[in-house]
């Protein structure tokens, strides 16, 4: 009789235990998606992050900021990268499935380079000048003072936020049907890095093995180079924020990532990475 | 001597014919490597020209699949079973499908689109949407639009496939039906700023049901009812709400007329108000609406949405003459026979009428994570806001004229005379009583929607439809009241009482 009560208090501890289990929260995964232009940065933070907080898994996937932003409003991914501002038809579509605005997150600023070959002998272009080649109307280095070659051009696929930043803000019309799309602002930096007459646009954070090109407001004015001194004062022409996106506020284990991001540590990244601090 | 010059030669020969015949292989070798090269040669010629035409056919194929990545392709299908409580409704349960459509979007170049989209139902195939926008490259504000689409509204134009209730409501579909109408729109929405203008122009009478005397539809195929154009404007007002959400504030107008199809025209509360030169003559339909939408950050997405509406909404009468000739009647009289035929029009009309109405609706939504959503909707609709409840049935206005008879003699020959005699007598039947589009009603709406996924969502939803009660006589019965046939029994109902007609919806909705 003793025997068997024993058999039953270890039973019932066993389903205690087992129930105890299967109802302990399994570790929350934080899916990010977003931005090609952001992906080292936010992959940097996922990585320093999980070290320091063992028990969270966050998983950081680029793809664009369109694809991202899709992926916001269909639920598939928890965090959205993005280096241009949500358009509105993207809000409306965010409101009418989940009665929501989104929330926007400034999380990094950067300014948006422009890559020439090491060779090209050209130091600096007028956002009039930058229009005019990425729309086709300049197409030899001659008429804007490099040599008589024809101008080769790199850009970023439609999905990215880097294309449409630079579309909006300083092409203001339609690509050049010669712009070679690439898949990545590593991709553009090594194609142009290869090419003497190429010239290509991107994220400042992967500008290695080619020539950074100064932007002038026009004519008259100084051009600058990006750094951290110029975007902050808003001198350089062609910077803008880096975004995070999110359906809701957020709470939980996202919030505390995102505050970690915004904090001290996450922005001491975001300088190692060769953005810009937003604070 | 002799024998070391027989080796010399022997070995001259031999030596020679060795190296002539190495010399001949060697050429034969080279000449052998030459056609081989000539044959590589061949051989990458023809590669090069199929490479070639293969780059030609590549080209043609992606030029045809840029063509085919200008034409988008979206669309939706809603089937529901639905359970209604309306005593009229045979059979009263039924699976159905709600909408089938299918929408063809074509953007030749960047600015410039074509829509069409055809709902297809079983046996019956509509264009419910057909028109081509244009947008202007340089500021990006404007856009014109020109064809059939959504009239600028917001219940409206929020597609059914993202409505949170399974019905618009009433006062909307009442004042908009078929919610599109056909003519030209101008949009003009500023990239900088969270403003937009709508101002159309429409024929005005889209999906308007206006009967003939007999009550049929003499307005079936949505053409224009009357020269009459109609003008929308509509303009809205993001808001940001810090981090929180964000208010949409807007107002619309409508003002339009339409034909008046009958010269006489009631006030609201049914008193006479004027008589027109001709029927062609225009009643007046003016209305304004205020709306806001607010959205708020509450553990989840939560949106409060509403508008209120008022104006006037002319509704044509229409004025129907028969003629009846009786048989020639004949008397004698001081040596005159007088030969009468009476001719007797009768006038049917029913007066043409501008009521002042009013509704609003409002909505509250709450979703709860991603895949859940609950949705309260309020509406309220008064067709007749000039007509107290008590007063409706009960005829205030009746202009039946009284028969009048003419007399016209023509007199024929000398003698004996004969008088030809014409009477007209003439019956104007002028009357329209208020009535069942006069109740008001009010509805609550119950939904809740589950999202399986970015495609599929199912909702059930329970429609409370509530008509305000209406006069009731001396006798203790309801003045208004409508009759049925339901498997061909009469049935009656009375609006002194608030009628039954819930209704039960099950939806399932795929979209891609």
């Amino acid at each position: 009789m003793k025997k068997s009560n024993k058999t039953l208090r270890f039973a019932a501890i066993i389903a205690i235990a087992l129930i105890g289990f299967a109802f302990m929260p399994a570790p929350k995964k934080i899916t990010v998606k977003g931005s090609d232009t952001m992906v080292i940065l936010a992959q940097k933070w996922a990585e320093v992050y999980m070290k320091s907080h063992p028990t969270a898994v966050i998983q950081v996937t680029g793809g664009g900021s369109g694809v991202g932003i899709s992926a916001l409003i269909n639920g598939a991914t928890d965090i959205c990268n993005a280096s241009r501002p949500m358009k509105q038809s993207e809000m409306d579509k965010l409101k009418e499935r989940y009665a929501s605005l989104g929330i926007e997150i400034p999380c990094a600023k950067d300014g948006i380079t422009i890559f020439l070959n090491e060779s090209n002998p050209v130091k600096e272009l007028t956002l009039k000048q930058l229009s005019n080649i990425f729309s086709g109307k300049t197409r030899n280095w001659k008429e804007v003072g490099g040599p008589d070659a024809d101008i080769k051009l790199y850009g970023r696929e439609n999905s990215s936020g880097t294309y449409v930043f630079f579309k909006e803000n300083v092409v203001k019309t339609d690509y050049a049907a010669s712009c070679q799309t690439l898949p990545g602002t590593a991709a553009v930096v090594n194609a142009v890095s290869k090419d003497k007459f190429g010239i290509g646009y991107g994220g400042a954070a992967y500008a290695s093995g080619v020539k950074h090109c100064g932007v002038k407001k026009d004519d008259k004015s100084t051009a600058y180079m990006a750094t951290a001194e110029t975007i902050k004062s808003g001198q350089y022409p062609i910077s803008r924020y880096l975004y995070m996106y999110l359906r809701n506020r957020p709470t939980g284990e996202i919030k505390a990532y995102i505050d970690w991001i915004l904090g001290p540590e996450g922005q001491k990244l975001v300088t190692e990475i060769g953005y810009f601090p937003v604070k | 001597m002799k024998k070391v010059k027989n080796a010399l030669i022997t070995f001259g020969v031999i030596f020679f014919s060795l190296f002539f015949s190495t010399e001949l292989m060697a050429q034969k070798q080279v000449d052998d490597l030459k056609k081989e090269q000539d044959t590589i040669k061949e051989n990458v010629s023809t590669i090069r020209d199929k490479i070639s035409g293969f780059e030609e056919r590549l080209a043609t194929a992606e030029g045809d699949l840029a063509k085919l990545t200008k034409i988008k392709l979206s669309g939706y299908i809603q089937a529901q079973w639905q359970n209604s409580e309306a005593a009229n409704i045979y059979p009263n349960n039924m699976f159905m499908i709600r909408r089938a459509r299918v929408k063809f979007t074509y953007e030749p170049v960047q600015g410039i689109v074509f829509v069409i989209q055809p709902d297809f139902q079983p046996g019956n195939i509509t264009v419910k949407d057909a028109y081509a926008v244009a947008n202007e490259p340089w500021l990006k504000t404007f856009s014109l639009w020109a064809g059939k689409f959504n009239r600028p509204n917001y219940e409206v134009e929020y597609s059914s496939s993202n409505r949170e209730v399974p019905e618009r409501s009433r006062v909307i579909r009442a004042i908009y039906p078929d919610e599109r109408a056909t003519g030209a729109k101008l949009e003009i929405a500023p990239p900088q700023l969270p403003l937009k203008i709508q101002l159309a122009l429409f024929n005005g009478n889209d999906g308007l049901t206006i009967t003939d005397v007999n009550g049929s539809n003499i307005n079936p195929v949505n053409n224009d009812f009357d020269n009459h154009k109609d003008f929308m404007g509509r303009v809205t007002y993001a808001f940001k709400l810090g981090s929180v959400g964000g208010l949409t504030i807007g107002a619309h107008g409508y003002y339009g007329a339409i034909k008046a199809n009958t010269t006489d025209v009631l006030n609201s509360d049914y008193t006479y108000n004027k008589t027109l030169d001709n029927i062609g003559k225009l009643i007046r339909k003016n209305w304004v609406g205020f709306e806001a939408q607010l959205y708020f950050d509450v553990l989840g997405g939560l949106a409060l949405k509403g508008e209120y509406i008022f104006g006037i909404n002319g509704t044509p009468g229409y004025s129907s003459k028969t003629s009846v000739v009786s048989p020639m009647t004949s008397s004698l009289k001081n040596d005159t026979l007088t030969l009468t035929t009476l001719t007797t029009n009768t006038i049917n009309n029913r007066p043409a009428i501008e009521r002042n109405f009013n509704g609003y609706y409002v909505y509250l939504i709450k979703n709860i994570g991603k895949r859940n959503q609950i949705a309260i909707r309020y509406d309220y609709y008064d067709p007749n806001s000039k007509l107290a409840s008590d007063q409706i049935g009960i005829a205030k206005w009746d202009a039946g004229i009284a028969a009048k008879t003419d007399n016209n003699y023509t007199y024929a020959g000398t003698d004996p005379v004969i008088a030809t005699n014409t009477q007209t007598k003439t019956v104007v039947n002028n009357s329209l009583k208020s009535g069942t589009s006069d109740i008001k009603y009010q509805t609550i709406t119950l939904a809740y929607t589950y999202f399986f996924d970015d495609n599929i969502k199912f909702m059930l939803a329970y429609e409370i439809p509530m008509n305000k009660k209406v006069g009731v006589n001396s006798t203790g019965v309801g003045n208004v009241t409508s009759t049925y046939t339901k498997n061909g029994e009469p049935g009656i109902f009375d609006y002194s009482d608030v009628i039954k007609q819930n209704v039960l919806t099950l939806r399932m909705q795929v979209k891609f």
